[in-house]
């Protein structure tokens, strides 16, 4: 007898990963090149726009290693069909270049040099290069993969009470969904732990792992206070404030409710994948353009993102679901909210039964189904800066 | 239920809707408070009486001190309620 195990339907990649998307994308591989892969992105209808804003080679330390994670990762995305490289670099767009034909990802490169360092040129080979790729990945096909292929990306922004009383308790159902069903799940703002994190250690699946959360909350309040940062007005930030968030202890405890209850298998650097199913937790900046750009290189196909008074930003590679259980948010921003949880704030709807309707929501965006942050065409993918540049 | 205390312990509730001076708001459990000021909707109500030092709690843990002498029923956010953390030593 065949056991029937969740699944959806997905598009499967020559690296074994599964994606949700098919997306033509165009990576800038260096800053140069953003407004011509902005001119190409938009001649291509549906492709999407990823650029690198940095020259790599002039990064140094956590910024070279972080930028060289991204950069290596975003191009062969679950969710990528074909990618189109453009950058003003030659070595460095060769170099990930081979790294995405070794993913056996559809793809082709082009820099400045190659187009006598005219962005001219280089729009319209680009332009060619993007179509034919766009044509031959619109031939791929969804078929049938696990659940346990996914990795879901969990995140906060303009949050207030209600964030912390339904949203991120809701979240933590899907987080522990997720992982019981043999996928993985990832929070990070690890700002966002101050007050929380004896709450995530002992959650802990191993005691380095509570050590290891212990010792990133340490180096996250450790620089605030070096820098002489008062964490009320920064974070919580002025927008938390006015909804009613008083402290960074009182946003923490709502923001770690998103990473739900199961044990939590270790801390990841910024844009690391989780190696293992599982709760995992992204030692990272918590301001939501960033932050979910470290789930996107981690390689989340899917992200849930919740809001106190309204957020529009999603990521432009992963699907966003948008959760908002404040009454007056959810009636003022209809076209942002994937799914209105006020019923449950109100006390006319379980938890259970929200629960319920977002994993259902959920599934059905894995397929195909849109969120309102695609078809309002959000999005963008910021890596994040730590130190100076040469 | 006009204010929900999350744990037992709490010494603050937050509202589920937005509260005038005067008006009485059902915490749940039978207990009540009368808000002495107005409050907006997810903001917090103190339930007890605190002195400047003490401990406010929310989800039956620290999420600060209170810097000023706060009343039951008064509104407590950052005019009199302080984050113990990332504060120099």
């Amino acid at each position: 007898m065949i056991r029937s195990e969740p699944s959806f339907q997905g598009y499967h990649r020559a690296d074994g990963s599964i994606g949700v998307r098919n997306h033509m994308l165009v990576l800038s591989v260096g800053g140069l090149t953003i407004p011509t892969a902005r001119r190409i992105a938009a001649s291509i209808k549906g492709a999407v726009i990823v650029g690198f804003p940095y020259n790599a080679g002039s990064l140094l330390g956590e910024d070279r290693a972080t930028w060289k994670r991204a950069m290596f990762a975003i191009p062969i995305h679950p969710n990528v069909g074909g990618v189109l490289l453009i950058g003003d670099n030659p070595p460095l767009t060769a170099e990930v270049a081979a790294h995405v034909e070794k993913a056996g990802r559809p793809h082709a490169a082009l820099t400045l040099d190659d187009c006598g360092h005219d962005a001219v040129t280089l729009t319209e080979r680009g332009m060619r290069a993007a179509a034919r790729l766009a044509m031959r990945i619109s031939f791929d096909k969804r078929a049938p993969a696990p659940l346990t292929a996914l990795t879901l990306g969990l995140e906060c922004g303009r949050s207030d009470p209600s964030s912390g009383l339904v949203s991120n308790p809701l979240l933590g159902r899907m987080a522990d969904r997720m992982v019981d069903a043999g996928g993985r799940a990832i929070i990070g703002e690890t700002v966002e732990w101050l007050g929380a994190e004896h709450l995530l250690e002992k959650r802990a699946a191993a005691p380095d792992v509570a050590k290891a959360i212990h010792d990133a909350v340490r180096r996250r309040e450790e620089t605030a206070i070096r820098n002489g940062l008062d964490l009320t007005g920064n974070n919580p930030g002025p927008t938390n404030i006015a909804a009613g968030l008083s402290s960074i202890e009182e946003k923490a405890l709502g923001n770690i409710a998103k990473s739900g209850s199961r044990p939590i298998q270790g801390v990841l650097a910024y844009g690391e994948a989780a190696p293992k199913p599982g709760c995992w937790v992204m030692d990272a900046p918590a301001y939501a353009s960033e932050s979910l750009t470290g789930f996107t290189a981690a390689h989340a196909q899917l992200m849930l993102f919740t809001t106190g008074v309204g957020n529009s930003f999603v990521s432009a590679l992963a699907p966003t679901l948008k959760v908002s259980a404040n009454p007056e948010t959810c009636a003022r921003v209809g076209e942002q909210l994937d799914l209105d949880a006020s019923r449950v704030f109100l006390g006319t709807e379980t938890p259970e039964a929200a629960a319920d309707r977002l994993w259902q929501r959920l599934l059905e965006v894995a397929e195909g189904a849109a969120t309102w942050g695609e078809i309002l065409g959000e999005g963008d993918e910021v890596v994040a800066r730590y130190g100076p540049a040469m | 239920m006009d204010a929900i205390r999350l744990s037992p312990d709490d010494n603050v509730a937050t509202l589920l809707r937005a509260a005038k001076r005067g008006e009485r708001l059902d915490i749940g459990d039978g207990a009540s408070v009368e808000a002495i000021e107005d409050i907006p909707l997810c903001h917090k109500v103190a339930l007890a009486a605190l002195q400047p030092g003490d401990r406010i709690l929310k989800y039956g843990e620290t999420i600060g001190e209170a810097t000023a002498p706060i009343r039951p029923g008064a509104h407590v956010h950052v005019h009199n309620l302080k984050s113990l953390r990332a504060r120099a030593r």
